[in-house]
Order: C-alpha cells, then sequence, then structure tokens
C-alpha cells in the first residue's frame, strides 16, 4: 500500500467514534501452539492462551485487520506507521477454543506535529474482550503514529 | 516470600531474535508490513538497520510477558503498557528485565506495579512500560 498526500486534518479527526463491526474469535489449539513458541516460551497449562494473542485476537474479533486500520489513517505505506504504546488490560486468563465476543471503535485520532515540526497523525484503538457470559476478559488500547512524508 | 518495593524480576533471556518466528508471527497476525518478514525492505530504508528484519511490537512485549509469568505464575498479569523507543531486529540478543515499584492489596487481592524493560547489551533499553501483576500465585 502506498499514498503520497497527506490526508486533510479534518479527516483524521472525523474517525473519533469510528465502531468495527464487532464479532467473535476462537483462538485454536495450533494457533496458541505457534503463537507460544513465536514468543519462546513453553506452552501455558490447562489450555491457557499466551496473552501475546490480545494484539490479533481483538482486531479479528471486531471484524477489522492491520491492513484497515492502516487504510483508515490512510497510511502513506505499510512502512510509516510507529507504535506509540500498547495497553492490556487482563481480567480473565484466556482459554483455548473459547469464542471470545469482542468490540472496538477509534478512540483518538487528531494531527499532532513533531519537534522539528513535521505532521504526523495520531490514532488510538480501543478494543473490549468478553466471554461468552459477557464477562470481561480483556481490554486493549492500540495507538499509533502515522507518521507523514518521514521515509 | 515477600515482595518488596525495590527487588528486581529475575531476568528473562531471549539469545536470538529469530526472523523465521517473525514470519510464522506476520502470517498469524496477518501482517502486512514487510518490515517484519522482508530484509530488503528493511535495508532500503534510510535507518542503517542492514538486512535484518524488525520484530513486531507484540513479541518484544511478549518477552516481558514471558518474564513476569515465570516469577509470578500464569494469571499473574492485570495490565501491561509498553512503549517502543528502539526497534528490536533478527539476530538480536535481548533480555527482559524489571523491578518492583510498590506494592499493594485490592479487593484482597496483593498486586505489584513493575517497571518492566527490554534490554540489549550494547543499544540499550529497546522496549519500556509498565505492569500491574496480581502475587497470589506466589503467595
Amino acid at each position: 500500500m502506498t499514498r503520497s498526500a497527506t490526508p486533510d486534518a479534518a479527516a483524521i479527526a472525523a474517525l473519533l467514534g469510528h465502531r468495527f463491526p464487532g464479532g467473535r474469535y476462537r483462538i485454536a489449539h495450533w494457533e496458541n501452539f505457534l503463537l507460544t513458541e513465536c514468543t519462546g516460551a513453553k506452552l501455558l497449562p490447562d489450555g491457557r492462551v499466551h496473552p501475546v494473542a490480545l494484539f490479533h485476537l481483538p482486531l479479528a474479533g471486531a471484524g477489522t485487520s492491520i491492513a484497515e486500520m492502516f487504510a483508515l489513517g490512510q497510511a502513506e505505506s505499510d512502512l510509516s506507521i510507529l507504535i506509540e504504546s500498547y495497553d492490556w488490560e487482563m481480567f480473565q486468563a484466556l482459554y483455548e477454543d473459547v469464542e471470545y465476543i469482542v468490540s472496538g471503535s477509534i478512540t483518538a485520532a487528531e494531527r499532532r506535529h513533531t519537534a522539528q515540526g513535521k505532521p504526523y497523525d495520531r490514532i488510538q484503538f480501543a478494543f473490549d474482550v468478553r466471554a461468552p457470559d459477557a464477562s470481561p476478559v480483556a481490554r486493549t488500547t492500540i495507538t499509533w503514529h502515522y507518521t507523514r512524508d518521514t521515509l | 516470600m515477600s515482595v518488596e518495593p525495590g527487588d528486581p524480576i529475575p531476568d528473562w533471556v531471549m539469545p536470538c531474535v529469530s526472523a523465521q518466528r517473525m514470519q510464522t508471527m506476520a502470517a498469524i497476525l496477518r501482517d502486512p508490513n514487510p518490515l517484519h518478514w522482508d530484509r530488503d525492505a528493511v535495508n532500503a530504508l534510510p535507518l542503517g538497520l542492514g538486512k535484518r528484519t524488525i520484530n513486531q511490537g507484540p513479541l518484544g512485549l511478549s518477552y516481558m510477558i514471558n518474564m513476569l509469568q515465570a516469577w509470578a505464575g500464569p494469571d499473574c498479569i492485570r495490565r501491561i503498557v509498553m512503549r517502543f523507543p528502539d526497534v528490536v531486529l533478527d539476530g538480536d540478543q535481548v533480555t527482559a528485565r524489571g523491578v518492583v515499584d510498590s506494592v499493594y492489596t485490592v479487593d484482597a487481592e496483593q498486586r505489584a506495579d513493575c517497571r518492566v524493560w527490554l534490554e540489549h547489551d550494547e543499544r540499550g533499553i529497546l522496549l519500556e512500560g509498565n505492569a500491574t501483576i496480581t502475587l497470589q500465585a506466589r503467595q
């Protein structure tokens, strides 16, 4: 994906409140196995899912993707995104083969400038993960900077 | 065993960050960013990183999770917030480290707030953040 022009600041600000479709997501054993191996850890006991799943489970469950989140912020390219922070709150352990209910929205979207005066757009995405009985499991917040004309 | 402010958390070492694991992670995450799987794309950037892929943020974060779980049990983490001041590259040896800032009780659960970070021997701190954990499994 490659775009050139810096989007209008108003178009970025208009993203605030955008809601993803929402939906459900289930982590299978194979997925947990591979995810956990990527972290260098051993599988957690009793079917627990490694918390690293709290990156992609909320996105997939909410009905979005990294590519769509890049596109919403009109990223210049796949290389232009910088991470400000990831904030993961965990209320219950995740387990394999449980169908989690996920909702998500954009909770901040604004044009900012670096100390050198270069524009970038700060966009924050928040996702709520709930168990089948609707009890809260996790809340994750992704904050990215969409850099402009920096690469 | 009691936990006190200032106590270090035992280190967790990733001896060699793997480009192959980044590729697996990219597939699971459906991550289109070539920085995680195409060494030539990284080399083409004006960052002087050479032909080494950049680790996904969640993978670097996972090393801190592994450290905390090895210390306080698989269900210990209540919250983790991570910032990313520098990149982790394939081939890096990195060490997750942490220290207890405070210990307190919430709803009869003993918790600790900790500073956590990921360190490279030469390039210093690559990731840094804070974690809140329950100490129940250690009691």
